[in-house]
This record gives structure tokens, sequence and C-alpha cells, in this order.
């Protein structure tokens, strides 16, 4: 169905005007989207029963967005998770770019692209998001211009697809960072069973990033058969004390390819909502939602530690720093692509 | 180094314990880890034979009310599963426990039953016994829901289940849900229970799911097999229970302290059948007539034994299906057949053939004419559609 027009939504600090687009499907499911950070605000979703609910957490207004530190719902950049010290180099360079997690880089620096207001233009039933992060945004080099094609299809799939380029070599990693509670009666996602196509994930120091590959077989991690999410949180595994539950990225074991491989299905056995995850990412960042403690909810409320997991299709975290730092960098004259599925439906 | 000898104390004869102990078999098979396991030939435990047990570690179901005693001077390292209690106290002290979560297990039956619409709700559990304390959990989560959110909710143990007491019990347990208001959701602490309230509804005359709902907890195939009804379920993590119970065992094989690990496990699904998909309807003879058809619409019932059955004429009938479901009891009778015959190529291995004719048609012919005029496509195209690789 074609997209709504665009309404007013607030305003950013200097007075520009923020706006909110309704993106329909034929099955009753409904997503609003804005022109700031490219959030996604919420995904109104059928259950078993065809009763309609919310599905992502959200802020209740332009204000909070802008003062999260939850990346609650939006579009990251230029570099999606950390990087060691904030430092890297490319072609013998060193680069510093901005330390906003405790000396690391973290999801683009202080005005990453969820702080940004990006054009936004429908395109039948799509929207086409547009922006362009100047040289040195964030420290980071090159003018890198994106493009993300963001369409409501009617089997349930958030499709997204970025393009991007740049006229300097740059490290770039974009992501979506929906928070997601397939059951909208209970703020709590322990419940959920979840499925993670996996044979490997990157374990991490104690400042979250990643020292090494490690085999799921045998711990907590491993996801290849679905589990409940609530209960892994009790094996006894040091990974998941560092951060207090998952915050890692996994390595999904099915190559890449433009197909779309799945790498993780999330069923609600409540209301028998199902996400399934396609993506031609080489990462899949599994946040548990630990520290949403204290984030803003919609009406005045506020979440609780575990209230929703986001599934953040990426690069490695800190790559441009490891042994495959090449294929985390854009070059002039290279369109770099990626395409994300997130399917909800139900059992 | 020799494999470490890990005896399962487990009486596998349910489907739960069974699953528990698959697994404990899919964690070491997704790891290197080698264990040589102790079970009886008959998959029942011995208790009180476990101290001549010469080996490195156990794992037990600790509903077995043996087991505390059984186990509590054995020098080895010890895993315990069992159910969830509501009093903390009831756990064994120093052994790491892995319970179903039996709050949250009748929550979700609970929840069900509310999305279907249902305002009014009942427990069918069993009377207490030392073995069965998981059932006194649910009967105590159920009222714990009913006293928060308070309504009324029935609770109804019945008999312990004997051969020669059984014609009794099935009597008492009719006069009860007789006695019900309706409609009404029936929570039932076990598949076996369900199965005997599916067959006390038959036989008392009440329609399934239109006056009484029901959802069992297990998922059990077995219950499955013996109603005519397919029975709504709650899926319980009891593979997850294994999983997680080798896995402690294995890091205390390494010396890992876990004997504060207590760690429950909630419901994986609800498998939803028939039983459950309670639609208000207003017409009692749509309700008795859609209650017959579900049980024997594959039996090549035609509209005038429904008809009859009702105790209505044909026209009637008719006049009432055309108000309430907008279609013809022959209509209704075919889509019980075409949906029974989907499940069948979808999730089974039978035969097109046997399919068509366990499903009421005639010939398989007509279940291919059906078929393309319906589905627009033939029962062959269906099954390599949809039926399930069998592996």
């Amino acid at each position: 169905m074609p997209v709504s027009n665009a309404t007013a939504w607030g305003q950013l600090p200097d007075g520009r005007p923020l706006h909110r687009w309704t993106l329909r499907n034929a099955r009753d499911a409904q997503i609003d989207i804005t022109d700031l950070g490219g959030t996604l605000l919420s995904w109104q979703a059928p259950d078993r029963q065809g009763r309609v609910g919310d599905i992502l957490l959200g802020h209740a207004d332009a204000q909070q967005y802008l003062a999260s530190t939850a990346y609650m719902g939006a579009i990251v950049g230029r570099w999606a998770n950390r990087i060691r010290g904030g430092r890297f180099s490319v072609d013998g360079i060193d680069y510093r770019v901005d330390r906003n997690d405790g000396g690391n880089h973290l999801h683009g620096g202080h005005d990453g692209f969820h702080l940004q207001r990006w054009d936004v233009e429908p395109e039948g039933d799509a929207l086409l998001l547009r922006l362009v992060s100047p040289e040195g945004d964030g420290g980071f080099p090159g003018e890198v211009r994106v493009t993300l094609r963001v369409q409501l299809e009617d089997d349930g799939s958030l499709d997204l697809r970025y393009e991007a380029e740049s006229d300097a070599p740059t490290p770039l990693s974009l992501t979506a960072h929906p928070y997601f509670n397939l059951n909208d009666r209970r703020p709590d996602i322990r419940d959920h069973v979840i499925r993670i196509d996996a044979d490997e994930f990157l374990a991490i120091d104690a400042g979250a990033i990643p020292v090494g590959r490690q085999h799921v077989a045998g711990t907590a991690f491993d996801f290849r058969e679905p589990a409940p999410i609530g209960s892994r949180l009790h094996w006894p595994d040091p990974q998941l004390q560092l951060v207090g539950g998952f915050d890692h990225c996994y390595i999904p074991h099915a190559r890449p390819s433009e197909a779309g491989r799945v790498v993780a299905v999330v069923s609600e056995p409540s209301s028998g909502r199902r996400l399934t995850v396609r993506t031609d990412r080489p990462g899949l960042q599994f946040y548990s939602g630990q520290k949403l403690a204290g984030q803003p909810g919609r009406h005045g409320d506020a979440y609780g530690p575990f209230a929703g997991f986001a599934l953040e299709a990426q690069a490695f975290p800190d790559q441009v720093n490891g042994s495959e730092a090449e294929g985390a960098i854009l070059r002039p004259g290279v369109i770099w692509r990626q395409h994300t599925r997130y399917t909800v439906d139900t059992d | 180094m020799a494999p470490h000898r890990i005896a399962l104390l487990f009486n596998a004869n349910k489907v739960y314990d069974r699953q528990v102990i698959a697994g404990i078999g899919h964690y070491l098979n997704s790891t290197r880890v080698e264990w040589d396991l102790f079970m009886e030939e008959d998959f029942r435990s011995r208790m009180r034979d476990i101290h001549d047990f010469q080996g490195d570690g156990v794992i037990a179901d600790f509903d077995d009310p043996d087991a505390p005693d059984a186990l509590r001077d054995l020098h080895i390292p010890v895993v315990a599963v069992g159910g969830s209690y509501h009093d903390a106290s009831a756990y064994p002290a120093g052994v790491p426990y892995i319970a179903t979560d039996n709050a949250r297990l009748v929550r979700l039956a609970y929840d069900h039953l509310i999305e279907q619409g249902l305002t009014r709700f009942a427990f069918y559990g069993i009377p207490p016994s030392p073995g069965s304390r998981w059932a006194q959990e649910r009967e105590h989560a159920f009222e714990a829901i009913v006293r928060e959110e308070s309504i009324d909710g029935v609770v109804y143990e019945g008999s312990p289940t004997s051969a020669g007491g059984w014609g009794h019990a099935v009597e008492e347990l009719i006069t009860w849900l007789a006695e019900l208001p309706k409609p009404i959701g029936i929570i039932a602490v076990t598949d076996a229970r369900a199965r005997q309230l599916l067959q006390a509804c038959v036989m008392g005359g009440f329609a399934v799911p239109e006056q009484i709902a029901i959802v069992g907890i297990d998922n059990d195939p077995m219950a499955q097999l013996l109603t005519r009804i397919p029975l709504t379920s709650v899926i319980q993590g009891a593979e997850e229970m294994g999983r997680t119970a080798a896995h402690l065992l294995h890091q205390m094989l390494r010396g890992v302290d876990c004997s504060n690990s207590r760690i429950l496990v909630p419901p994986v699904g609800i498998n939803v059948q028939v039983s459950s998909r309670f639609q208000p309807m207003r017409s009692p003879h749509v309700m008795r007539a859609s209650h017959y058809i579900r049980q024997y619409g594959c039996l090549g019932i035609k509209t005038e034994q429904v008809a009859d059955y009702v105790g209505v004429s044909r026209t009637v009938l008719e006049e009432h299906f055309k108000r309430e479901l907008k279609q013809t009891v022959h209509q209704v009778i075919l889509k019980h057949k075409l949906d029974t015959a989907c499940d069948l190529i979808a999730n089974s291995d039978v035969p097109l053939a046997d399919i068509a004719l366990r499903c009421g048609f005639t010939s398989l012919q007509y279940m291919y004419a059906v078929f393309r005029r319906e589905y627009d496509c033939t029962p062959r195209q269906y099954l390599d559609l949809h039926r399930k690789t069998t592996t």
C-alpha cells in the first residue's frame, strides 16, 4: 500500500521540523518511521488471534529520542558497534574518532547517524531515506552518501536495502537498531525462544571489545537449537557475567549471499508471533536488553531490564583493527550494499 | 582419560522425562564430552540402589520423592531436575536444581484462554500425592492467577486414576462439568488429564470448544492419538532442561561450584489445536452441529445426519448456518475434510489414496477434483510444497 503523507513530529534543537511516515501492508501491519535517525517508531503486527499490537520499544517524543542513550529503533552509522580506543588506520594513515563508550568508539560517536535528520521521500510502497555524512563526521574520513530503501511487505517483512558511496577510503558498517518485544502484553523478553544459526561468536573483554572467535558448543551461547533467553542468562559463563547478559556478535555459519540467509528466528509462545532475521552481513549482534532499565517508554513510563532485545546485522565489532580490516573499508568508486530483512508472522 | 561415568535417574515412561534425556543427549552430541551413561534397562530409576554406583556424577529426577534422601550422602556431583516451587524452602539444599517453571506453564495456558475471549476458568488437577508435588504447584499457580486478577476460578482434583474406579470417576467428572457455568476454559494439569476431560465432554454432550475450551500441558503425542478432537497443549522446555542439567554437571566435573544454581526454564511454546479455538457463537444449533462435524466429519456424514443429531430440520439448520457462518452445512463438512487432508498431507507419511479415504472422500479422483476447485492445485502439488521431510 502507498506510504502515508508526512505528518509533523517535533523538531530539532535548531528548530528544523521533523516528520513521521506510516507504512502499511495488506495484513493489518503498520510501521511508523521518522526522519530523525531513520528511526522505526513503532511496528504494529497481528498476533495469533489477529489482534494488532506494537512489537517495538519506543520513546514518547522527539525530545526523548534526541536525549536517548539506547539508539532506540535508529539507523546506526558510520560504524555500528565498537572500535577499540577510537583508533584505526587506513592505508597507513592513523585516525581518531569519537570515544563515547568508556574510551572506545560506539555507534558513530556523539552525533552519529541516529541523531541526523535524513531526507525522506516516498517511492510507491517504499520510503527512500538519504543522508550525506560529511568529511570528518565523528572523526571519520571521506564524504559518505547513504541511501536506505525501507519497505513493509505483505508477508510481514520489513525490507531494508542500503547503498553507500564514499569519496575517500573509510570504515563503514550500518545497522538498524530496533528493540523487539513480540509480546506487547508483558514488558519482559526472557520467555522469548531464540534460535541463532551460528557455530561461533566473538568473545569479548571487559570493554566489550572482541578478543577472539569462540565455538558455541557446550556454552550458554549455543542457540543452534531454539532455547528460552531467560534461563540461559543463569548458565555459569564468564562471558555473560562481563556484560550482564548477551551483548555479543555471532558469526552466522551460512555464507553471506544476496539470497538472504536466515540468521536468527525468535518466537514468543503467548502471542504466537515469530521474528525471522535474514541478512547478507557477516556479523549478528545479539543484545538481550539488560541495560534498558530507566529508558523512557511511550507513555511516561520507564522500561525495566530485559524489556526488549536487539538483533543487529553488521560488520564485526572493531573489525577495522583486526585481520579482516580491509573487508570493512569502503573505497571510492565502489557501491557498498547491504540487505537485511526482519519478517514478523505467527505460528 | 577414561570417560566420566554418569547415572541418569529418570522414569522415562513419560514424554517429559524422555525429552529431558534427549536434551542431555543433544548437549553431549554438540560437544566433545564423552560420558559413559548408566540407565536402567527398563528406563525406570531405582534410587535406593544408587549407593552401589561406581561413578562420577548423577542427573536425577527430583520429582521422585525418594531422590533427595537417596542422593544426600553421595560424594559425587548431583544435578537435580524437577518442578519449580513457589516456596523457595521447598527446594533441596546444596544441589543445583533445573526446574520446569510451573507458574509460567499455567500462565501461558491461562493467557491463551484469555486471548480466545473466555472470561470463566477452571483447573482440573490431580489429588495430592508425594510423587506429584508439581501438580499441586500448578494448581497453586492457577489459584494465584485468579486471586491476582480477581476472577472466579474453580479447581477440581477428581480422583486418582485407577482401572476399578474409572467408570465412577468419569461420572463424577461429567457431573462437575455439568455444574460449571459455560462457556468456560479449563486448564488440565497434564495432557493425560486433558484427555479424560475431552472424553467426559463427548460422553456428557458438552461441545468442545464452544462450551468447554481445554488446554493441557506436555504436548504429548499419545494424548493426541487418543482424542477425536485435537488437543491444545503447552510445550514444556524439557529438552532445554536436559541441556542445562548436562552443562551444569559438565562444569561440576571440572571443579566449578554450581551448588547454588537454580535455573527455571519457561515453556517453549503452545500447540494450538481445536480444543481451545473458542469463538463465541450465538446459535446452539450451530454449536452442536459443529461439535458433531468435528467428531464425525471424515466418516462420510451428510447434512441430514447433522440435522438429526441436532434435532432440527435441514432447513432450520441451514438457516442458522447461513446466518452465523455464511456457509452451508455441506461447505462446513467439506472444509473439515479438506483441513484434515491438508494436515495429513503436510504432517504424515500417509499415501494420498489413503488420505482420501480417511478424510471421507469417496475416491482419490474426487479429492483431486475438490483440491483443484478449492485450492487451484492438486493434492500432489500441495504435498510437494508442504510435506515436511522426515529425517
